[in-house]
């Protein structure tokens, strides 16, 4: 009875285990099924981040394109790969003129990691084209920006945005004299990369400060240099604007004139030199207001000049154009200075406001002396 | 003796033309353009709350030498300006600029200021 009831429950143990293994081959079946399915749409050759990595040259090499083939406004310009070009998968066929004419170039196409599918399709989209050395990014964006020592590059239109919300630093690697001195991104200090250790004091201390490096274009190392630099320091937000300062003049063309008002020695000045060279040459890339009285002004002034005593100015702050660099002039530097205190006053935002630090003597016809003040 | 004599004199005028010119370039070293506009920005704001019927300063620098207003100001003094409430809550800083401001435009201050 004891051997019969024990063979009952050996069978019935059996029974189980053969019905639980069926129920587990069929499920990896199914499973392996839907990956072989899922895995259709992948690119076949597929490398990783260090591949990427010893490919992103500065400057980037005729023989190699890293593609970005995410949506350009929604991504590319937020943040991309340095070097990476942006050919949307949505504009392939569009813009297939971007991609190089040497059919043997290294082509690597990364979009928004494992689950994005744009980078494999634009991939096949390119073989079929006739390139012979296509590789895909698989992990993408997601994983680039994840990596310790890795940054970011971003858009001439990000950084326009980044300066309206006034809350990044952005930083010229330039040389000072040279370069920055002759014209700069508003807002933009200056830390040479020459200089980097003896003026990092500069960069905020706050670590999580968004900082933004540039320099000369694309064939400029010095402020990917800087913003390697910067997160050794333990900054966490890097990003460079590689295209730099020719990419800004030549999206803000106007706007760069304005860019060359310079600030003086004394604070909110402007440097007395370059202001004779702007009324000279170019008075037009500034609003000069002269805040003297109207009687004063009738008897002469900058002939493009407008007249707003600084005792009427404070209402009109408001309705101040913030579309070049504003310059206060008066024939001492007191009313200016006061006027120019008072703007940053009332109107925080206005960030490209100037006073003329020096002693003016207005001759009348436009014609006028000035010296720096002792 | 004569030669003792001398080398003490020379000390002296050493000493003399020293002090002066260390006491000719002293004064505060706050910002006085910054000092002109937190001035009249306080008498503003106390006009605002109707103590005082204009908000034209009634105090120019003009009005005291740079040592008058050295004493007031290092004495923190400024009953005489009035808006007492105001001057209390002016910070250090613009304590410091508005000083500036007087000292470098006192009466005989080499650039006095004007009614502007």
């Amino acid at each position: 009875m004891k051997a019969n009831t024990s063979k009952t429950f050996i069978l019935i143990l059996l029974a189980a285990l053969l019905l639980l293994t069926g129920c587990v081959a069929t499920q990896t079946t199914k499973t392996s099924e839907a990956s072989k399915e899922d895995m259709s749409w992948m690119f076949p050759d597929i490398v990783d981040t260090s591949f990427v990595k010893t490919h992103v040259t500065v400057p980037m090499l005729d023989s190699v394109m890293i593609i970005d083939a995410r949506p350009y406004k929604a991504k590319y310009v937020k943040g991309h790969i340095p070097g990476a070009v942006s050919i949307p998968f949505s504009e392939f066929d569009k813009k297939t003129a971007l991609l190089p004419k040497d059919k043997n170039t290294l082509l690597i196409f990364y979009c928004e990691g494992l689950k994005c599918k744009l980078s494999h399709k634009s991939a096949k989209m390119a073989e079929k084209l006739g390139y012979t050395n296509v590789k895909v990014y698989a992990m993408g964006y997601p994983e680039w920006i994840s990596l310790k020592d890795n940054y970011a590059s971003i858009s001439v239109e990000h950084v326009a945005t980044q300066i309206a919300q006034n809350n990044t630093m952005i930083i010229d690697a330039r040389p000072q004299k040279t370069k920055y001195d002759k014209g700069h991104i508003p807002t933009a200090i200056n830390i040479p990369f020459s200089q980097f250790d003896i003026l990092k004091g500069k960069l905020p201390r706050d670590l999580n400060t968004p900082v933004i490096f540039y320099c000369g274009g694309l064939n400029c190392r010095l402020s990917h240099k800087s913003a390697a630099k910067a997160l050794e320091m333990g900054y966490t937000n890097v990003t460079v604007f590689a295209k730099g300062f020719p990419e800004w003049t030549k999206t803000y063309g106007v706007s760069n004139e304005t860019l060359q008002v310079q600030a003086g020695e004394v604070e909110g000045s402007i440097e007395l030199e370059r202001f004779k060279s702007i009324i000279a040459n170019n008075p037009e890339t500034i609003l000069l207001i002269d805040v003297r009285d109207a009687d004063e002004f009738a008897k002469g002034s900058f002939k493009t000049a407008v007249n707003i005593p600084v005792e009427t100015l404070e209402p009109k702050i408001k309705d101040l154009p913030d579309d070049k660099p504003i310059v206060f002039a008066c024939s001492t530097g007191a009313r200016s200075g006061e006027a120019f205190y008072m703007t940053k006053d009332v109107r925080e935002s206005l960030k490209d406001v100037f006073y003329v630090e020096a002693q003016i003597d207005f001759k009348g016809d436009g014609k006028f002396e000035i010296k720096k003040s002792k | 003796m004569f030669k003792k004599s001398m080398v003490v004199l020379i000390s002296l005028i050493f000493t003399i033309v020293s002090f002066s010119v260390v006491f000719s370039s002293e004064g505060p070293a706050g910002n006085d353009r910054k000092g002109k506009y937190t001035y009249r920005k306080v008498y503003k704001a106390c006009a605002e709350t109707g103590e005082i019927e204009s908000a034209t300063p009634k105090l120019s620098p003009a009005d005291k030498t740079m040592e008058q207003w050295k004493t007031i100001f290092e004495a923190k003094t400024f009953e005489e300006f009035g808006c007492k409430d105001n001057w209390a809550a002016i910070s250090d800083s613009d304590i410091l600029d508005i000083y500036s401001y007087f000292y470098h435009h006192a009466s005989d201050s080499p650039t006095p200021a004007t009614c502007k």
